[in-house]
């Protein structure tokens, strides 16, 4: 129960994700004082079919002289202890989550090998480096997809296991985490190209107004007049559909005071066509327009919901775009710029959700069901709705530019010391959000949700994403990553 | 804000339910919970009659499935305000 500002500080996912976030931020900047808190990471290679071997495809990312095994071991004993830490402080059923958590962290890391063989990987100029005669040339993509379609077969065919991987299947507490680290990458970007940063800033402002002021009206018109549903179903899905999914489904709702049942279901439907973004829009939009990655980045922020899923389509066409420019157009754009295009312009639209619940709030209170004077709406409610891992990316990347700011040495320190955490442990993450989210997805719950299903089809595909994507036409094309 | 009562709100599936340690409140909306509400709080003279009582009603989390609270972890808080007055005077 939240009373308290405070409430949920040691209990809730999102908090968590900034605890980790932070330590593992902490543990970089300790490099300043001369420790190496953060090179025992350990992070896959590229191999070769028929050439491999543990020392080939795995190495710690600063401890040169560690066997790769022990790199790995102390990658899974460091993020064991501290997630169930978390585990414990969210009162998760412990032995539950450590089983689970051990299954899918070691699924995770066979799934990131396999896909870093080089048939699946390798662009088509690295061909003859790795004495290929043919690849499909996906990039770190083939990684993400196999752990996507994995999590899926278990989510929709082995629900036993699923249910048994449960408690640790976190999608978006591991996302968010990952979002936290991320904090780092964007810090160095900023440095790097501070205007290009302020724009997609800005104009995540724009997009965030797309979200609220247009496709949230147009939903809700089209469940009302269209779809004949309530007052509170219709603003609920509305709120899923085109805001920030689960999240604003359930603030909307609480808003509005609606029974738990209408946030729960539109919250299913979210995470299930979530999925089918995932996988239609990347491939999607690399096809259609592969000369606008930072179009098609944002485009995806408007329109896939749920941070798990638009952060990880994001990092999907991020490989997708820069794989299929390097082999067609003969371009090599740098790593994670659009994946950052993608996750700016949801993280504005995350932000405010608190304040938009709080103006449906009064609305709802004066207006719809006209008890002014009885009902009273805190302003502490923005607060409790505000995704406080945004906090964490924001305290991250500042602090960041603060630090490497203060002079060149400094800044080449903290660069080689912050690498691992947002290179190979964000990556982890990544893949542990693709595979888990596959695990919690399941089909089968759309049976029975005809009207609603065919409402959030229709406004999706045919309202949101179309929109959506002549809005980051115009406020993003023609902009490109920088090249390697 | 300062409330004068708080109590845990949960819902069900049917009713809203306001759990004090001296009493419950039940209605199937908000507005038949206030009305119940005020109801408890005269037979249990926790107040004077005639008086007002600005109750804070905290949403037990609970209700929404742990699946959820990854993605969001507030439902809603609701400050009210009720008239405690006896059917006998309301009635006048």
């Amino acid at each position: 129960m939240n009373r308290k500002w405070y409430s949920g500080m040691a209990r809730t996912e999102d908090w968590w994700a900034v605890w980790l976030g932070l330590t593992m931020f902490l543990a970089s900047v300790s490099s300043l004082w001369g420790l190496d808190l953060t090179g025992w990471m350990a992070k896959p290679n590229t191999w070769v079919w028929g050439e491999f071997s543990l020392e080939g495809v795995l190495k710690p990312s600063g401890k040169l002289g560690w066997h790769p095994t022990l790199s790995w071991l102390v990658t899974y004993l460091v993020f064991t202890t501290l997630t169930c830490v978390a585990a414990w402080a969210m009162k998760f059923d412990l032995k539950r989550f450590l089983a689970g958590w051990t299954v899918l962290f070691v699924m995770t890391w066979i799934i990131w090998i396999i896909g870093q063989e080089a048939h699946f990987k390798v662009s088509v100029n690295e061909f003859a480096k790795f004495g290929l005669s043919w690849g499909l040339s996906l990039g770190g993509g083939f990684s993400y997809l196999l752990a996507l379609l994995i999590g899926l077969i278990i989510g929709n065919f082995f629900k036993g296991t699923a249910g048994f991987l449960s408690e640790a299947a976190k999608p978006e507490w591991f996302i968010k985490t990952a979002i936290v680290f991320l904090g780092i990458k964007i810090g160095v970007m900023s440095i790097e190209a501070a205007g290009f940063i302020t724009e997609l800033v800005m104009t995540g402002v724009a997009a965030t107004f797309v979200a609220y002021m247009l496709f949230w009206p147009i939903v809700y018109a089209l469940g009302r007049r269209v779809f004949r549903l309530s007052r509170d179903a219709s603003a609920v899905l509305a709120s899923g559909i085109s805001i920030c999914g689960v999240s604003a489904a359930i603030a909307t709702a609480g808003a509005i005071r609606a029974r738990p049942v209408i946030p729960v279901v539109v919250s299913i439907l979210v995470v299930i066509f979530a999925m089918f973004e995932l996988i239609i829009l990347p491939g999607f939009y690399t096809a259609i327009a592969p000369n606008q990655p930072i179009v098609n980045g944002s485009a995806l922020g408007l329109t896939v919901k749920t941070d798990g899923a638009d952060a990880a389509a994001g990092a999907m066409l991020d490989e997708l775009m820069r794989a299929n420019a390097e082999a067609n157009l003969g371009v090599r754009w740098k790593e994670g710029w659009i994946l950052m295009a993608s996750l700016t312009t949801k993280i504005w639209i995350d932000m405010f959700i608190g304040v938009w619940a709080f103006v449906l709030a009064l609305v709802w209170v004066y207006k719809v069901e006209r008890q002014p004077g009885q009902s009273k709406i805190g302003l502490m409610e923005i607060w409790h709705r505000f995704p406080k891992f945004v906090l964490g990316y924001l305290l991250v990347w500042f602090s960041y530019i603060a630090i490497a700011s203060s002079g060149p040495e400094i800044a080449k320190t903290l660069h080689e010391a912050a690498t691992p955490v947002e290179g190979s442990m964000r990556t982890m993450m990544f893949m542990l959000t693709f595979l888990s989210i596959g695990v919690i997805t399941d089909f089968s719950k759309l049976r029975g949700m005809g009207k609603l299903a065919l409402l959030y089809a229709i406004a999706l595909f045919g309202i949101i994403a179309p929109i959506a994507y002549g809005v980051a036409w115009i406020f993003h094309r023609g902009m490109m990553p920088p090249t390697l | 804000m300062k409330a004068d009562l708080e109590v845990r709100l949960v819902h069900d599936g049917i009713n809203w339910i306001a759990y004090h340690q001296s009493f419950e409140a039940f209605g199937e909306t908000l507005l038949e919970l206030d009305q119940e509400l005020t109801r408890c709080l005269l037979d249990r003279q926790l107040f004077p009659e005639n008086s007002h009582v600005t109750v804070f009603m905290v949403f037990d989390y609970n209700c929404i499935p742990t699946w959820i609270r990854q993605y969001a972890s507030h439902y809603f808080n609701r400050y009210i305000r009720l008239d405690l007055k006896s059917p006998i005077s309301a009635a006048q």
